[in-house]
This record gives C-alpha cells, structure tokens and sequence, in this order.
C-alpha cells in the first residue's frame, strides 16, 4: 500500500529537477569560469587595444604617418589576438553548456525511473475510487489499485504544476527588470548630457 | 502582253515559293525558340503528349490555319496548343501557308492583299491571345503556374528562414516554456484552485469530482468573450515552417494550433485542480491524524 508521504517525495523530485533545469545556464557559465584560467588575459588585452586606441586618436596621420601605422598594426595584430582568444573561451562555454546539460539529464532520467521503479505497484496516494470516476483505471496505472494514484499520473501532474509555478516566479523578475534597465540606461543617458 | 502577263504569272510562281520557303525557314526558327524557351523552364512534361498529339493527329496542323478568324484563340488552342510558346507569329506564318495553297494562283497584287489581311487578323487574334493562353496554360498545365509556384515557394521559404533566425533570440531569452500569463489564464488557474478544495471539502463524498470540473471549463468558455483577448503572435517554429512548406495552409496550420492551445489549457487546468484537490486532501488528512 502507500507509503504516508511517497506523493511529497515525487513532488520534491519533480520541483528539484525543474529548478535544476532553469538554472542549468547559470550553473554551465559558473563551471566556465572555473575551468577558465586567462579570463583576466582577454580584459588586459581589451585595455591594452583602448590605450593603444586613444593614443592613436591623438596622434595626427599626416605628421607622423609612420608611428600611426605602426600602432594601426599594433591595434590589428592585438585585435585579432583578442577574436581568437573570445573564439576559444566561446567554444569552451558552449562544450561546458552541452556537458553540462547531458550529465542533468541522465541524472534526471535516472531519477524519474527509479521513482517510477520503487512506486510501480504502490500507489503514492489513494482515495476512494468513487471520487475520481470513470477515470480510475487510468489515474490508477500501473498500479491497479482501485482509488489509488499511480506514478505515472502524479508525474505528468507534478511537471506541470511546477512548470507553470516556476514560470510565473521566473517572469515576476524578469518583467520587472526588462521595465529597469531602459530607465537605468536613459538616466545614464541624461548624466552624460 | 501575253509575254508581260506569263512573266508576272512566273514572278507571281517564283515568288509565292520564295514565299514558301521563307515561311518554312521562319516556321523552323519559330519552332526551335519554342523548343528552346520549353527546354529552359523545364518544359518536359507535355512532350510526350506533343508527340502523342502530332502522332495520332497527324493532318491537323500544329499551327492554325484558320484564315477567317473571327472567333477567339482559345477553341483553337485548346485543340491544338500544348506549348504556351506558340510565337504570334506562327499564326501570320500558318496564315499566310494556308493562304497560299488556296490562292495559289492569285497574282502578285493579291498576295500583298492577304498579308495585310492576315496581319489585321492577327493583330485581333494577338489580343484575344491572353484569354485564350491562360486557357491553354490552365488545361495543359504549362510550366509558367509551375515556375511561379516554385518562385513563390522559395520566397516563403527565404522569409521563413529570416523569420526563424530572428525569432530565435527571443525563444532562447524567454527559455523554451512559451506559456503566458494573461489575466484569463491567471483566473482560470485560480478558479481551479479554489474549485478543488470547495470540492475537496464539501461535494467530493457526493459525486465524482471532475463533475464539477468539466462545469467549470464550460463556464470558462461563455467567460473566455468578457475578458480582454490578447494577441498572441505567431510564432514561426521549424515544424510550422515545414508544415507551410510542404503546401498545408497557413489558415489550417493556424487553427489548428489555436486548437492545441486551448486543449493545453484545458490540461493545464485539470492538472492544478487535480493536484490541488490531492494536496487539500492530504492536509485534511494530516490534520484529522493529528488532532486527538
């Protein structure tokens, strides 16, 4: 028969790896960054381009053209450094990103047939079967148990209410910092005005 | 006299199988561009019924010969035009060839008659022309439909594309839930909600309880009008660009996944109900086990 709480546990799984989910980009660019050690390289060579720029900017091309072709090589030379340095780090986030989204996935798939392997034959609730009629065999699979709910169907319900949970939490923020950051950006704006 | 007259009885000869030849040489060329201009839309698919149609009609002649034409150029066509690139001219030179076995032997001055005649003639025929082309085009399935259609097909495909592009960015921001949260969908969750546990706590020993769910998406239904309708866009996926693509109407397509939208609402509201009614059910629970 069922256990007291087996419908708490599937439901904690389920809101676990749906959390783990819509934070997974947050987690790949985390490991990233761990397992990036130049990061600090690509800044210094992006200060180094603007120095070089604004130097650049000062120097006049007619009096001393061969100083300023120079440093226009200098600038190429270290910008295409950079792309190729920006490249790399891109690929290696977007390799973590892929890895990172496999190993969750296996893990979830894992989770979700051990659950469906420990209540296969145990219902995670029950209730009288009159209450949830004509469609007691279907919320009963696979247990067969009259009146009980089958992982199955606890499952399927569990996702979704989660899902839909999560998302209007995740959209809550979200909306109100698409409202901020063009105030935030026009208040810059009228500073530097 | 009779010497001046046999010699313009001979030009009149001469000439009218000058005239003969050059028409032929012309009729070569004229055939030659229709086969050229059939060979670079692709026309392959009458050629067949071409040969078919010169083999089993062998007097009639592949270009008209009707001299007093009156009538529009569709009943002629329809008869004998597979190839869309029949030339005008072709009706001047099939004009002036069946002009001439009749009036063989007319004199020089009345061959130019009927040239002119035959040129007004055309000019009538030229503009009847039109009706009776797309005639010709829609019963022998020429390849121009064929041609536009594949241009029009390659241009939604090309917007598609540009479309799937830029909407992509958007898809990957929002992550791959598209769900919104329009003040309908919010009511009609809580409705749910609320329904559950009334049902939990005083109907569910009655009766079976999605009884008074299923009243409750009727209710949503007459209610869905009295609530402000939200525009929602259309979004361009890959499975309804491949479904425009594959020639499915963009009028089915959209109805159909109007269709999917509101079952899934459906689902979306029997699930929280359903979940809410057990969670309910199992507070109640817990509460009798612990009270004494």
């Amino acid at each position: 028969m069922a256990s007291g709480y087996a419908w708490f546990l599937v439901l904690g799984s389920v809101f676990l790896c749906n959390l783990m989910k819509t934070l997974l980009p947050t987690i790949s660019s985390c490991l990233s960054k761990m397992v990036q050690k130049d990061a600090e390289q690509e800044s210094e060579m992006r200060a180094e381009i603007q120095e070089m720029k604004k130097e650049q900017a000062s120097i006049s091309m007619m009096d001393e053209f061969a100083r300023y072709a120079r440093l226009e090589r200098k600038i190429n030379k270290m910008t295409d450094k950079l792309k190729t340095h920006v490249k790399s780090r891109t690929a290696q986030q977007a390799k973590m990103k892929w890895v990172v989204n496999i190993v969750f996935y296996i893990l979830q798939a894992a989770l979700m047939i051990s659950l469906i392997w420990k209540y296969y034959s145990d219902p995670v609730t029950v209730v009288p079967s009159k209450w949830i009629a004509p469609v007691e065999r279907l919320v009963a699979f696979p247990t067969g148990v009259a009146g009980g709910v089958g992982i199955t169907c606890w499952l399927v319900v569990c996702n979704k209410v989660v899902s839909l949970g999560l998302h209007a939490f995740c959209i809550g923020p979200g909306q109100s910092e698409g409202e901020f950051l063009p105030l935030l950006q026009a208040v810059i704006l009228a500073e530097q005005l | 006299m009779e010497s001046a007259d046999a010699g313009a009885g001979e030009k009149a000869a001469c000439l009218s199988a000058a005239q003969r030849r050059a028409e032929i040489r012309r009729r070569k060329l004229l055939m030659n561009s229709e086969d050229r201009m059939n060979r670079i839309v692709g026309y392959t698919k009458n050629e067949s019924e071409i040969n078919a149609g010169t083999l089993l009609r062998p007097a009639e002649p592949r270009f008209h010969l009707d001299l007093d034409r009156t009538e529009p150029w569709s009943s002629a066509s329809s008869s004998s035009r597979p190839s869309p690139f029949l030339p005008e001219a072709s009706g001047l030179v099939s004009r002036s060839h069946g002009a001439t076995p009749e009036r063989g032997g007319s004199p020089m001055p009345d061959c130019s008659e009927p040239l002119a005649g035959f040129l007004e003639d055309n000019i009538g025929s030229i503009q009847q022309r039109p009706r009776g082309e797309r005639a010709s085009d829609e019963l022998s399935g020429s390849p121009r439909p064929g041609l536009q259609k594949y241009l029009s097909r390659f241009d939604d495909a090309m917007k598609l594309r540009g479309q799937l592009a830029n909407e992509k960015p958007a898809q990957d921001g929002g992550g791959s839930d598209t769900e919104e949260f329009d003040p309908f969908r919010i009511f009609r969750l809580t409705g749910s909600i609320l329904l559950a546990v009334f049902v939990r706590v005083f109907v569910c020993t009655f009766l079976s309880i999605f009884a008074p769910f299923l009243t409750l998406e009727l209710a949503y239904m007459g209610l869905s009008k009295y609530f402000p309708k939200v525009e929602k866009k259309a979004q361009t996926t890959v499975l309804t660009a491949a479904l425009l693509l594959s020639g499915i109407p963009a009028e089915v397509i959209n109805r159909s996944m109007d269709t999917y939208r509101r079952m899934s609402d459906v689902f979306a509201d029997l699930c929280v109900y359903f979940f809410t009614f057990i969670l309910s059910h199992e507070f109640l629970l817990l509460i009798g086990s612990e009270t004494p």
